[in-house]
């Protein structure tokens, strides 16, 4: 999908204007951001946006998240037993301190 | 107050200019001082003037911007002012980095498409060479040779112009400059939002004068003032107003120009 993110007053505008005349390419909406389905043509009106408004329009291309797929294992079940975790306000770094879950800074210095 | 059109001159604070030559757009953009055949010696008109300041017909009046023009004219000020001076300051501090990512991206996509040739001419001239040197002269093999590590040796320096593209696609850079971006928009939707507050305000010290006015214009007079017709609602706004600067009137509502001068308390040109 197209991730298109405005930055003034005149292109959020143009944003929901176009959004509100191609619904049909409107995945979601957020105020002065909005997901376009990725088709030519919401490419196209991402472009349109840009060409109007210049750097006040961001335009980033996303595609959906499979977990199982994409993220190693260790990952998803520290994710998991983290949620699960007996004190809530025991931050993330000292709650893997220790065991086998993955170090923070090691989860960051690792692409996806 | 004076005009002079197609060589007629006529002069005082109602002026009868239906039988001059001109049109009322010509006679309002001479009011406010734009270049046009005619001559129109007058005040200078207030912002207010804008909105009331040609009344005709077919012409849009949103009331409550143009009440509050009318309060400003008469020197009334909102609560929000001074916020509103206050955020307008800072706005005018923010510095903005250009985000000019157009040619960074297109010479990335370029060392795209190269990459991926050279990419397919050292993998030919691998094979090329595995196949020379089964069956080819010492030559042949080196002169191959040769060509495969001339086309690495390019795919290298490829990878590293790409490498420096990418650099320069610098997420830092953009988010300080999409950050910056982003105060601008809070400020400005802060001022947006101010500037209806003191609106409102200004709107509200008037809505009496203004309903009165509306009441007393001549023509026909609706129960709420802010749905009268754009005539009323010009003449009622002009009334409230402090307009200075002559009113050029083509509608019907007034027997005479001197009427309407009184009315509005203004100087009138009939067209």
């Amino acid at each position: 999908m197209l991730l298109v993110v405005t930055y003034s007053r005149a292109a959020r505008r143009s944003l929901r204007n176009a959004c509100r005349t191609h619904e049909d390419c409107v995945v979601r909406r957020f105020g002065r951001a909005v997901l376009l389905e990725a088709s030519v043509f919401g490419a196209f009106l991402a472009l349109r946006l840009r060409a109007d408004h210049g750097g006040d329009v961001q335009v980033e291309r996303t595609r959906p998240l499979n977990e199982f797929e994409d993220i190693p294992e260790e990952v998803r079940e520290a994710a998991t037993a983290y949620a699960d975790r007996d004190h809530p306000s025991t931050p993330y770094a000292k709650f893997a301190a220790g065991t086998d879950h993955p170090d923070p800074d090691a989860m960051k210095a690792r692409e996806l | 107050m004076m005009l002079e059109a197609g060589g007629i001159v006529r002069t005082g604070r109602a002026i009868d200019a239906r039988n001059v030559p001109v049109d009322g757009a010509t006679v309002a953009a001479a009011v406010r001082g734009e270049q046009t055949p005619i001559t129109v010696e007058n005040p200078a008109p207030r912002p207010v003037h804008e909105r009331v300041g040609y009344v005709r017909p077919e012409m849009g009046v949103s009331v409550r911007t143009a009440l509050a023009a009318a309060a400003r004219s008469r020197g009334l000020s909102a609560p929000q002012d001074d916020d509103i001076a206050a955020v307008r300051e800072q706005l005018a501090d923010i510095e903005v980095p250009e985000i000019a990512t157009n040619t960074v991206r297109r010479e990335f996509a370029a060392a795209d498409t190269e990459t991926e040739r050279l990419e397919e001419r050292v993998a030919e001239l691998r094979g090329r060479v595995q196949v020379l040197r089964e069956q080819g002269t010492d030559e042949a093999v080196a002169e191959a040779e040769a060509a495969l590590t001339s086309a690495v040796r390019d795919l290298s320096e490829v990878a590293t112009d790409r490498t420096a593209a990418s650099q320069r696609l610098d997420r830092d850079r953009l988010r300080d400059a999409r950050d910056a971006r982003e105060r601008r928009l809070r400020l400005e939707d802060e001022v947006a939002n101010l500037e209806r507050a003191a609106r409102a305000s200004l709107v509200a010290e008037l809505r009496g004068a203004y309903a009165a006015a509306v009441a007393d214009a001549p023509g026909p007079s609706p129960a709420d003032p802010f749905e009268a017709d754009p005539v009323t609602a010009a003449l009622a706004v002009g009334r409230v107003a402090d307009l200075r600067a002559p009113v050029v009137l083509a509608c019907d509502r007034f027997r005479v120009p001197a009427a309407a001068a009184s009315w509005l308390d203004a100087p009138v040109v009939r067209v």
